[in-house]
């Protein structure tokens, strides 16, 4: 009698289990989002997800779950079950937090969905700036060593990997880092003088710079971008720097890994085609951020090749707690 | 004309400006809870107005911001729980003021004074709002640190009986803001190795659980006293008194545009400034600050919400939010194909007007709203308190939940709680508590930025400070705000006056 009810148990567990997967989704789907609102990925996440829910025929409930520089985020996706039924929506970051002795956990712990797009950095002066251009930059730290004030966000952000690629390219910088909460605060302190130069995400300087109040030095690229076609390249003044691009920080939806393949397809396809919205793709653009738009192996294999770069690019800069080799992490070209 | 038009729009269309309204209305209620904030309201409007026009999603938004600026008064008043840090200083003389059964008037005195700071606010915003941005931009990291040492010696009002108590509170409340990975280079401080306390210890959870938690334990000491009977008969203040308040309100709005126009300091900074504000320059108040003066209500609701229409200035003109509500309106706004910058004035000057005009439309209804009903909320601190105590706990709890969706603010909450409720006991005070933790990372992320831009040269740091006007009028106020509160000041009052009296 108890084997029976066992039994009976497990095969309406097994049949309920299995309907879950083929009619995913059959509840509210949460969508964690590993940063504030109102910041870079809030902003494209919120603008994406709208289409994929048309496109999946489910809701996608959002919530920012800030602090830990995104690893509260991260930690609480990975903690949970790998059924489909809850989103990470993050930025670049967790892909250094091993490096950074920031956690434990990164991207291989999950199954990317979709990458959506990445940003492109520029470096960006103050209107008063007395140079134009990166080599006018360079001269002038040349000049007046320990003079120039560099903003930065902290080791592991956007300006100090930018910081980690000069470095490795022209040796040593003799600046001063002054350090900011983000890259908003940073620009609006690089407009009101408090610093000079500042390694920046082209979207949130684009506005500046058409209206003249900061003055771009270089786009980290090797294509200029289209939304500012007129700002040089970094490696039309220095092509040392070809080898290390194009890179950049990036958006992507993620579940845990062991979720069931055809949640993961249906979800991919979800994203796949809320991506593809034209006030999506304008959003985007508008805010210079190059769409990207991949799922499956292909977004596995960036994500390999953008820890490698970076971690290792960190590594050498001496910004890291631990090695990339204690975990694994091939130098790039090896 | 088409300025005009713009400006006109949201009082032309019926639909928007019942949106306006609605906004208001639900922004008071989300204000008055403790805990749910106008920022999250603001941010889950994101997604939901996202498939609507620019416009009606910008006016129900903007009818929050000024509906849940105001809100939070209401519990700081009744229940002496401020719905929102903007409204701590609130509390101060409000509480006192129900205490008393005077609730209806002070409500009163709160809704019209919000009413005339937040026109101010949307007037300085309509008139001057590039000056006022190239002012708020020209602000350097020891101008920060300026301001918040000059905050920090708001200590000395906010402790009301022993100084020394005030420090000590003023002090733990700065060492907790700093718990946690330090933002700016990423090393652990005060966290023990634990894991917990590496992303810090909300200060919501703080401020709910000193001000909420500790009040209910409070109260359980008179659990069978009857609860005083409130008055509302005159609930709308009489000409007479707004006349007479005038200077000072007009006083301490300017204080609340230029605070909240600073990008990195928001409404709450502006209201604790301005309450001791009023503190320092209410000669002879009919009652003490602290017991229930209507000064200790005008400054801080004045000044919280015209940094409403202070926080939009840089926004509009330069596309750098204020504070944290207008940094997710900007994300709406590039959501809806906008682009906020220093450019959407020039391309698209039809938005700026539209938004003033939400402003004033939700100033309005705010006034309303906050005139209307009342009575129904002043019963609630009639109700029994058998009744009362554990709603104020349910909220609290609900409302530390729901600031990061983590359970482990709750606890902190209660933790809290528990030693605010012995603080109290012990007269330790709570206000500078929390004004140490708001201060804390204002005053150590810049001091650090200006000594690194310095070169690490103190030497040269002080020399910045004496060559910028601005800097230096900041210093000078420091100085004499520092020496005003200690001994040597009267000493130096009568030596001056004595001199004075000689030469006649």
């Amino acid at each position: 009698m108890k084997h029976l009810i066992l039994g009976a148990v497990s095969a309406l567990a097994l049949g309920v289990t299995g309907a879950v997967a083929q009619d995913y989704p059959t509840k509210e789907i949460q969508g964690i989002i590993q940063w504030g609102a109102g910041g870079s990925t809030d902003t494209v996440m919120r603008s994406v997800t709208p289409h994929a829910e048309e496109a999946l025929g489910g809701t996608i409930v959002m919530q920012n779950v800030t602090g830990g520089v995104g690893a509260i985020a991260l930690n609480q996706v990975a903690n949970g079950d790998a059924d489909g039924y809850t989103l990470m929506m993050g930025a670049e970051n967790p892909l250094l937090y091993k490096v950074m002795g920031l956690g434990d956990k990164d991207y291989n712990d999950f199954t990317p969905i979709n990458i959506l797009a990445r940003g492109t950095p520029i470096l960006v002066a103050g209107p008063d700036a007395p140079f134009d251009d990166y080599a006018g930059m360079m001269q002038f730290i040349a000049d007046n060593p320990g003079d120039l004030r560099f903003g930065s966000t902290g080791p592991g952000g956007l300006p100090s990997v930018v910081t980690a690629m000069i470095e490795s390219v022209e040796g040593d910088l003799d600046v001063i880092f002054v350090p900011y909460d983000g890259d908003g605060p940073a620009l609006t302190a690089l407009q009101g003088g408090a610093i000079d130069v500042m390694p920046a995400v082209l979207g949130a300087a684009v506005e500046g710079i058409r209206a003249g109040t900061m003055k771009p030095l270089a786009v980290f690229d090797n294509t200029a971008s289209s939304a500012l076609p007129d700002v040089p390249t970094i490696s039309s003044a220095q092509p040392d720097y070809e080898s290390l691009l194009p890179w950049g920080p990036f958006f992507g939806v993620f579940v845990k890994k062991g979720t069931p393949d055809d949640v993961v397809a249906k979800l991919s396809d979800a994203y796949a085609t809320g991506a593809e919205a034209e006030d999506f793709k304008a959003l985007m653009d508008g805010r210079g951020f190059t769409m990207m738009n991949i799922s499956g192996d292909e977004a596995s294999d960036f994500l390999t090749k953008w820890q490698e770069t970076t971690a290792w690019l960190m590594q050498d800069a001496g910004l890291t707690k631990t090695s990339p080799e204690e975990f694994g992490i091939a130098r790039p070209g090896e | 004309m088409e300025m005009l038009s713009a400006f006109f729009m949201v009082f032309t269309h019926p639909q928007l400006l019942m949106l306006v309204g609605l906004g208001t209305l639900a922004g008071v209620y989300v204000g008055a809870i403790p805990g749910l904030s106008v920022t999250m309201a603001v941010s889950i409007l994101i997604s939901f107005t996202f498939s609507w026009d620019v416009h009606p999603a910008i006016a129900l938004m903007i009818g929050i911001y000024m509906g849940g600026v105001y809100g939070g008064s209401r519990t700081a008043i009744l229940l002496n729980i401020p719905g929102a840090p903007s409204a701590i200083a609130t509390a101060m003389d409000g509480y006192p003021m129900a205490k008393r059964g005077e609730a209806g008037t002070a409500i009163g005195v709160t809704t019209v004074m919000s009413f005339f700071g937040g026109f101010i606010g949307i007037g300085v915003l309509a008139l001057a709002a590039p000056f006022v941005s190239d002012f708020a931009l020209g602000f350097q990291p020891r101008d920060y640190m300026l301001l918040a040492i000059l905050g920090i010696l708001l200590v000395g009002s906010l402790s009301g009986g022993s100084l020394v108590k005030g420090i000590f509170a003023g002090a733990f409340g700065i060492a907790l803001g700093a718990v946690g990975m330090d933002p700016l280079t990423f090393t652990e401080r005060f966290t023990f190795d634990l894991p917990v306390m590496r992303s810090g210890i909300s200060f919501i959870a703080v401020m709910i659980g000193m001000f909420g938690v500790s009040e209910a334990l409070a109260q359980l000491h008179h659990v069978d006293t009857v609860a005083v009977k409130q008055k509302i008969s005159r609930i709308v203040p009489s000409f007479g008194t707004i006349r007479k308040h005038l200077p000072l309100s007009l006083q301490t709005s300017t204080i609340g545009v230029i605070i909240g126009a600073l990008p990195g300091t928001g409404g709450d900074i502006a209201a604790l400034m301005a309450y001791d504000h009023a503190k320092r320059v209410t000669r002879n108040p009919e009652r003490e600050f602290g017991d229930g003066a209507i000064e200790g209500l005008v400054a801080p609701e004045t000044a919280n919400n015209a940094a409403v229409g202070g926080a939009f200035i840089p926004m509009m003109t330069l596309g750098i939010p204020g504070d944290a509500v207008t940094a997710i309106m900007i994300g709406a706004l590039f959501i809806h194909g906008l682009n906020p910058g220093p450019m959407l004035m020039v391309d698209q000057p039809d938005m700026f007007w539209f938004i003033v005009g939400s402003l004033v439309v939700a100033n309005f209804f705010m006034l309303i709203f906050g005139l209307t009903g009342i009575k129904i909320f002043t019963k609630i601190v009639e109700m029994p308190r058998a009744v009362l105590i554990p709603l104020i706990l349910l909220l609290s709890i609900v409302g530390a939940y729901a600031v990061n969706n983590s359970i482990t603010d709750v606890y902190w909450m209660l933790g809290f709680g528990v030693l605010g409720y012995f603080m109290r006991y012990y007269g330790y005070p709570l206000g500078p508590v929390i004004l140490g933790v708001i201060l804390s990372r204002l005053l150590d992320d810049n001091w650090r930025r200006a000594i690194i831009s310095a070169k690490g040269d103190f030497g040269l740091f002080m020399q910045g400070i004496v060559t910028s006007p601005l800097s230096l009028v900041l210093f000078i106020a420091v100085i004499f705000i520092f020496v005003n509160q200690t001994p040597l000041w009267p000493m130096i009052k009568r030596r001056v006056f004595g001199r004075g009296k000689a030469a006649e």
